[in-house]
């Protein structure tokens, strides 16, 4: 077996496309009491580098294999958060299962479904296939980018996201 | 927070073609200085846009691996956008995985494609070091010129791209086959990861078929699509996703009726043969449902058993064109198929049967496939049927039989000429092939060999990596390593003395068994590391190059950069090399063999471009690259539509070619078809690989996969791909992986009596039970260890995809953690 030059040294295994940035926002975690449910504008600013602080849902009622749809940054940015029967990368919550995308897959932007049986999130239109667990990452497909990750914490009983990694699909910027 | 930036409206606007598959799908690059940005209201962006609101599906959206900033030569900084051009009826704004990290791929100093070589270099005492182009093409052409007098041409070894797009194009497909063929006139030659200079679909050749025959509009309009050995959504992508799923979802009925008119039509199918399920039959059956999709997962090695028993069923059925066969072929050869190739003499039901064994396909589907191929239509219209191979098939078990009998398949059925059918491998590379006559013969000069053994004095390696795609690749390594270090030594011990004393040296090193080694290429590749001089050649974006695809498409793939430090094009370094390779025989007043080496004066991409085109004449005997009348400014003109080849000069107009053998018309002296009779109905795997099969538990398939292109040359410098891809992987069954107690991510190691490779485990019920499949080429471990030297006699093209191993597992790997193991092999 022969081994060539490859990557960049001790950086050649990191996941370099996901930082994981820890998202510090304190001032938004005072501001999420359990069961309150506050306005996005309200909670504005306060999320990573100007991201709005939105809850999305309760922990309690999250089972397992649970997806909950909603949108983020703003109502034009389809996204789905699942608690997942797994440990995620850059997953929060029990045993860090709990994770969230952008919709929009980031191949031509049509709307990703997850599949259970699977347990992937695949595009009808090209079949770009994406894994949950692994930060949104391209299994198998046409997309040059893993699906946009929207951060998360929990605040409480609440799970919050806070940013986005990755460009969303259809935008040159997050926050248009 | 990740941001791309506006392209202003007054940004440079060039055209260009992908330069990976043989698709060639057609990109647009935008390139304007750093420190300037368009607006998001459309008037204020290049791409006419409103960019304050989200762009909706299939817009033509910039996604970040679409951009780069590049530095040029004189240090000025310029943003680069790359995307997928929605003018183009190839792809019509869609990108593949590859194709849209194009932008990822160019060179930057505070990138990792900062690797990219930037200066000729010399082998050192202790590494490579910078010499000067004048020193390195001095010391290189007096070598060659030594042992071309003292050894004879053949021992100027080999080992060069042929194809387009970023494998060659036929500017540096022209040059460098001048310099060898024309030039040195070395038959000691031989084709990327091939041991030899060959076709690889001689038979489709003497069968008087162009390797590429239909235009991409026939995937839209045939009726059934077959595909042989080959995985397009993966590594044909946007064939795939832009014309053949239309096809099969019935998005293209009204392009059926329009060019059909009373022909019934209705939405396409699919056939697939290949041992694994491959993604490409679940988006086909995700595309047009699975009661349109077969998929037949025959045995190893059995491809030609499995054609030719549904080519009897169909003769059987009477399904056969007569008056195809009639009219446009040789009807004794016709004859001598029947005979020798489909059995009359047996009972189809027992050929079929015997086949049916054979290939681990059911009898009853063999005949359904036979019904999808050629069984009339409702009012008796021929059904129109496309036949696709590729790799499968051209690296199975015997080359020239394999390829024959999907031919005589296309044929029997009047499968080709016609819209909505074809009979056309599917491609890798692109295309590009213009040289003087190859001056061996068939078959083929086998270089690998010839490296080995010792006969190649010299071996001249250019965009090509042998050590590992090769077969038998630890062999060619340890020549490389062992003989390269003779001449390494005779190199060191006459270092800083005049270059004659050193040419000596080298000489006499060579006559105890060294080599010397030159290597062109863009990066310092496992194959440069041996190279006594390494030279530094520009790539696709850095030189104005054309190409073909696999529609036969030829367009100008526009220059929009300088290459990086010193570094030129192939067909430059060619010339540099022919011209002081002409004024060392002049300085032996040996003119004959100088001129030899005349006409390498070019002075632009377009000069070479035009020189070539002289071998072309616009008639119909032109091949299938033709490209007679046709210069930069008209290819301009054309953009990323370009024009099909040949190109025939008609009333003085180039005039393109949508479709081959249209005319009836075939390459063959007599203009007609002929089929290719096989020796016997299925050759067996021989007793190299009966010997290996009975000893070893997995057939070794290999392959190459969706993220990555070739030995990731490009990719290993780029996260996203290589990330994906970090170590080789192998598939195989979750059965297979619990009784070697395999886990998903889990080390492994392949060995056989040919040698031995390390691979991550990838579980997946795509391949069965006793089967497996590894990635192709890849830089951290080659499948090509475990392959054996064997080849088809008739063709040197190696069994490449047949190799048997015992596995064991190592253990845990560490670094896979965010690897996805789940399947890749699903779509609905």
């Amino acid at each position: 077996m022969t081994e060539e030059a490859y990557g960049s040294g001790p950086e050649r295994h990191r996941l370099t496309r996901r930082r994981f940035i820890r998202t510090t926002g304190a001032a938004g975690a005072g501001a999420v009491a359990a069961g309150m449910i506050p306005s996005r504008a309200a909670a504005a600013g306060t999320g990573t580098a100007g991201y709005p602080v939105q809850p999305i849902v309760e922990l309690s009622a999250l089972a397992p294999e649970t997806t909950v749809p909603f949108t983020y940054p703003d109502d034009r940015a389809p996204a789905l958060l699942l608690r997942m029967s797994e440990s995620a990368l850059g997953g929060v919550g029990p045993d860090s299962s709990i994770v969230a995308f952008s919709t929009l897959c980031t191949h031509k932007g049509c709307p990703v479904s997850y599949r259970p049986e699977h347990r992937l999130l695949i595009c009808p239109c090209h079949w770009s296939t994406f894994d949950p667990a692994k930060a949104g990452g391209l299994v198998i497909g046409q997309a040059s980018q893993a699906l946009a990750r929207i951060e998360l914490r929990i605040e409480s009983d609440m799970v919050v996201a806070t940013g986005v990694d990755g460009l969303i699909y259809g935008r040159h910027t997050n926050l248009i | 927070m990740t941001r791309v930036p506006i392209p202003p409206a007054d940004a440079e606007r060039r055209n260009t073609v992908c330069q990976f598959c043989i698709v060639g799908c057609g990109y647009r690059v935008l390139k304007w200085p750093e420190g300037r940005e368009g607006g998001p209201a459309p008037g204020e962006n290049a791409l006419g846009l409103d960019l304050r609101e989200p762009l909706p599906p299939n817009s033509d959206w910039i996604a970040p691996a679409m951009h780069r900033i590049i530095t040029e030569r004189d240090g000025r900084r310029f943003h680069v956008a790359i995307l997928p051009d929605g003018r183009c009826s190839v792809n019509h704004g869609l990108a593949s995985v590859r194709g849209a990290g194009l932008a990822q791929t160019l060179y930057a100093p505070d990138q990792e494609t900062k690797a990219r070589l930037h200066v000729p270099m010399i082998l050192g005492p202790q590494r490579h070091e910078r010499t000067s182009w004048w020193e390195a093409v001095d010391l290189g052409s007096r070598v060659v010129k030594a042992v071309m007098d003292r050894w004879g041409p053949d021992t100027v070894g080999m080992k060069f791209f042929d194809h387009g797009g970023g494998g060659g194009g036929f500017e540096n497909n022209w040059a460098v086959g001048r310099l060898f063929f024309s030039g040195i006139g070395t038959r000691t030659a031989s084709i990327h990861n091939r041991p030899a200079y060959n076709s690889e679909v001689h038979a489709a050749g003497d069968a008087g078929l162009a390797p590429l025959t239909n235009a991409y509009l026939d995937a839209r309009l045939a009726d059934t699509v077959v595909i042989v050995g080959a995985n397009p959504y993966e590594t044909q992508t946007n064939y795939f996703l832009d014309h053949m799923a239309p096809n099969l979802q019935g998005a293209t009925l009204r392009s059926k009726q329009a060019a059909f008119g009373a022909e019934p039509v209705e939405p396409g199918r699919m056939i697939v043969i290949d041992p694994r399920r491959t993604m490409t039959v679940a988006a086909a059956e995700a595309a047009g449902g699975a009661d349109r999709v077969m998929h037949l997962d025959l045995e190893p090695g059995t491809d030609i058993a499995l054609l030719n028993a549904i080519a009897r069923v169909i003769l059987d059925r009477r399904w056969h064109d007569v008056d195809f066969l009639r009219r446009h072929c040789e009807w004794q050869t016709f004859e001598s198929y029947q005979r020798s190739t489909l059995q009359v003499d047996r009972p189809a039901g027992e050929v079929v049967a015997h086949a049916a064994r054979r290939c681990g396909i059911a009898p009853e589907r063999i005949r359904e496939a036979a019904r999808w191929i050629a069984a009339p239509k409702p009012g008796g219209f021929r059904r129109r049927t496309l036949l696709h191979y590729e790799k499968g098939l051209i690296w199975g078990l015997k080359n020239y039989e394999n390829i024959a009998a999907i031919v005589g398949l296309g044929l029997l059925a009047g499968n080709v000429g016609k819209p909505g059918t074809g009979i056309s491998r599917l491609g890798g590379h692109q295309e590009g092939y213009v040289r003087p006559p190859y001056p061996g013969g068939r078959p083929a000069l086998n270089v690998d060999e010839s490296v080995r053994r010792g006969e190649a004095k010299v071996f001249w390696v250019g965009g090509c990596n042998p050590v590992l795609t090769t077969l038998r690749a630890e062999a060619m390594e340890r020549a490389l390593k062992q003989r390269g270090r003779i001449v390494t030594d005779a190199l060191h011990a006459t270092h800083g003395a005049p270059v004659g004393e050193r040419v000596a040296a080298v000489v006499e090193a060579m006559k105890r068994g060294g080599m010397f080694i030159l290597v062109q290429d863009i990066y310092l590749t496992a194959t440069a590391r041996h190279a006594h001089l390494v030279l530094p050649a520009a790539q696709w974006g850095e030189m104005n190059l054309t190409s073909i695809n696999g529609e036969r498409r030829l367009r100008l793939y526009e220059r929009f950069m300088d290459p990086p430090g010193e570094a030129i094009p192939d067909w430059a370094i060619a010339a540099r090399f022919a011209k002081r390779l002409r004024e060392l025989y002049l300085d032996d007043r040996n003119p004959l063999m100088a001129n030899r080496f005349l006409d390498f004066e070019w002075r632009s991409d377009e000069d070479v471009f035009i020189h070539a085109r002289y071998q072309f004449d616009g008639g119909a005997n032109d091949p299938m690259e033709g490209y007679a009348g046709v210069t930069y400014d008209l290819l301009r003109r054309l953009g990323n539509e370009g024009i099909q080849t040949p190109v025939r000069m008609v009333n003085r107009v180039p005039s393109g070619t949508v479709r081959l053998h249209e005319d009836g018309r075939f390459f063959t002296p007599s203009g007609k078809a002929r089929f290719i009779p096989a020796p016997l109905p299925w050759p067996g795997y021989g007793a190299a690989f009966e010997a290996q099969r009975r000893r070893y538990r997995f057939w070794v398939n290999n392959g190459r996969t969706n993220h990555i292109w070739q030995t990731l040359y490009h990719h290993r410098h780029v996260p996203f791909y290589r990330d994906r891809v970090p170590l080789p992987y192998i598939e195989m069954h979750p059965e297979d992986a619990r009784s070697l107690g395999v886990e998903p991510g889990d080390l492994v190691e392949l060995s056989n009596d040919v040698g031995t490779v390390r691979a991550t485990a990838y579980p997946t019920t795509a391949v069965k039970r006793g089967h497996t499949f590894m990635v192709f080429g890849q830089p951290r471990g080659a499948a090509g260890d475990l392959v054996s030297d064997h080849v088809d006699p008739t063709t040197t093209i190696p069994y490449y995809k047949g190799a048997w191993a015992d596995i064991r597992r190592i253990g845990p790997q560490p670094g896979t953690r965010h690897v996805s193991f789940r399947p890749q092999n699903v779509a609905g």
